[in-house]
């Protein structure tokens, strides 16, 4: 079982919240899907450190039963990295240079490479697809989890996730 | 190169999964660890801290305080207006189980004058009715009845009430005294009524192991706060009891009600000047006369009303022995009474503070959801940017 599943189960079975034992289980993942969905290392400190501040004080409304702890900080993370997302496109368009395959050195293996051409993939998506690639891949959330983090069916979640990896393999496909 | 699989592309991301700083982590442990302290540039003022710890609640324990205080705020609002005005709470002038002596029926019954004789356990009093209309006087005090002037009693009937409010005060006070000193005391009372020109109505006093006395007193409003400073000075005081009781209605109702049989009667004398038959004459003067008792009794009523407010009913006794509850103006009947009105005040509060209250939350709830979904829907165009 992970330290995030553990700090979930240790929280249903208190009845609250074990605030520490949340942080220190989901705080690299938070931080990933931040980063994953802004693109920016920076941008990406500054909701990590929101979203933590925010569920440290509304840490006496969590409630078990509306699901769990995990997921309720995602949600928490989710607000504020929105609210990033919305200050920034008021001030500049969020673009990401494409990458240049002829870039990439010699001697990199295909693996490398891959990751290169998904980066630049990742960046040609939409927020939406994208912040569904950071808290599946990024933040390790379960189908379900994310669900309950965006407001949606388990179902749906999974039918978007596979289109957006189609795209992102013809993408990735595309640029060989 | 070869097409990349899901699984590929998979595994791919996860390996590319981005990695905080160590220093960021580690600046974010100690906030974690410090409980995320607010840096905010108020932090210097003495209330800072206060305004954080009330911002930290969340809103809907917020709301609740709030409205709690509001109802508090409701609650004493309305209790202050009770007291002070409306709420009708007579002084229990009770004759007492030692007397012998008719007890003044209200406030509208002849009041009585009578002199203080000590008698080895014998009650007496001597009554002496100053009113006009009983007439008979023995007594070797002569006092003044509290006369109302006519010309308040026509400022009344005139309807200048809108200045000010009629109020009747009343007082209870229990002095608790040494049986030796209870005649001393006594005489001290009289002198203090005397003082403030107030007059007794009646009075028993008893000598003796459980010697006692009781008086029941007229003392100008205006100087009822003297009067009980004084009898509170005389001895150690065991209880104390104001009242007030708001007459302005009754007295506005019956200057208007003099004001149009006034009116009548001008009417009437001008018909009678008219009147040019015998029978019409006599109808009208007829009609006059009961016009005219009718005026007269409602301006003896007027000045019974003012003069009230202008005297106020006070009783005291002096007690020697252990309070005597039972055979005082307070038990567990009144007791019971109290905790009725008391009640009924409360939950007359409750409804008020609801009825305002209510809309208010209800106002406040739907602009809450309000502001959410917009956020909400703010945000979610965030990723559609």
């Amino acid at each position: 079982m992970s330290e995030a599943a553990v700090a979930d189960v240790e929280s249903q079975r208190q009845g609250g919240l074990d605030f520490e034992r949340l942080y220190r289980a989901s705080r690299d993942d938070v931080y990933a899907y931040a980063a994953g969905l802004l693109r920016d290392r920076t941008a990406a400190e500054e909701v990590t450190a929101m979203a933590f501040e925010r569920a440290y004080r509304k840490r006496s409304r969590f409630n078990p039963e509306r699901g769990s702890a995990r997921a309720w900080l995602f949600g928490v993370a989710r607000n504020a990295a929105l609210d990033e997302l919305r200050r920034r496109s008021r001030q500049v368009e969020l673009s990401a240079d494409p990458v240049d395959v002829a870039s990439v050195p010699d001697g990199a293996d295909q693996r490398s490479e891959l990751r290169l051409l998904l980066d630049a993939a990742l960046a040609q998506l939409e927020a939406r697809e994208r912040e569904l690639i950071a808290l599946k891949f990024f933040a390790g959330l379960s189908n379900g989890e994310i669900a309950g983090v965006i407001g949606v069916s388990s179902s749906n979640v999974g039918t978007r996730l596979n289109r957006t990896m189609d795209k992102l393999r013809e993408a990735c496909d595309g640029a060989l | 190169m070869e097409r990349s699989s899901n699984h590929e592309i998979a595994a791919a991301l996860a390996e590319a999964r981005p990695a905080p700083r160590q220093a960021f982590m580690q600046e974010l442990d100690q906030r974690v660890a410090a409980g995320f302290p607010r840096r905010s540039r108020f932090s210097r003022f003495p209330l800072a801290g206060l305004a954080g710890r009330i911002g930290a609640r969340s809103p809907m324990r917020l709301s609740f305080v709030g409205a709690a205080v509001a109802l508090a705020a409701i609650a004493v609002a309305t209790a202050v207006i009770a007291n002070s005005g409306s709420e009708p709470r007579p002084v229990a002038i009770d004759s007492g189980p030692t007397t012998s002596h008719p007890s003044v029926q209200g406030s509208e019954g002849a009041p009585q004058v009578a002199a203080p004789e000590s008698s080895g356990g014998v009650q007496y009093s001597e009554v002496i009715p100053f009113a006009a209309e009983i007439g008979s006087s023995g007594s070797s005090r002569a006092v003044s009845p509290p006369a109302v002037h006519s010309s308040e009693t026509e400022s009344l009937a005139n309807g200048n009430l809108s200045h000010r409010r009629e109020i009747e005060r009343s007082a209870n006070i229990a002095l608790f005294a040494d049986p030796a000193d209870v005649s001393e005391d006594s005489t001290r009372v009289f002198a203090a009524v005397h003082d403030a020109n107030g007059i007794v109505l009646h009075s028993t006093t008893s000598s003796g192991k459980g010697a006692s006395a009781r008086f029941e007193l007229l003392i100008p409003s205006a100087r009822l706060g003297d009067a009980l400073a004084a009898f509170s000075s005389i001895d150690e005081v065991r209880s104390r009891h104001q009242a007030t009781d708001d007459i302005t209605e009754p007295t506005v109702t019956t200057s208007e009600e003099l004001r149009g049989t006034q009116a009548r009667v001008d009417s009437l004398l001008a018909q009678l000047s008219s009147a040019e038959v015998e029978s019409e004459r006599e109808a009208i003067a007829a009609e006059l006369r009961a016009e005219r008792d009718h005026a007269a009794r409602l301006r003896n009523q007027l000045a019974r009303l003012h003069q009230r407010t202008t005297y106020s009913r006070v009783l005291v006794r002096i007690e020697s022995g252990p309070a005597t509850e039972s055979g005082s103006s307070w038990g567990i009947g009144d007791a019971f009474h109290d905790a009725g009105h008391i009640l009924g005040i409360a939950a007359g509060v409750t409804l008020i503070g609801l009825a305002v209250i209510a809309p208010l939350a209800l106002l406040c709830l739907l602009a809450w959801l309000a502001q959410r979904l917009y956020l909400r829907s703010r945000r979610e165009r965030a990723l559609d940017t």
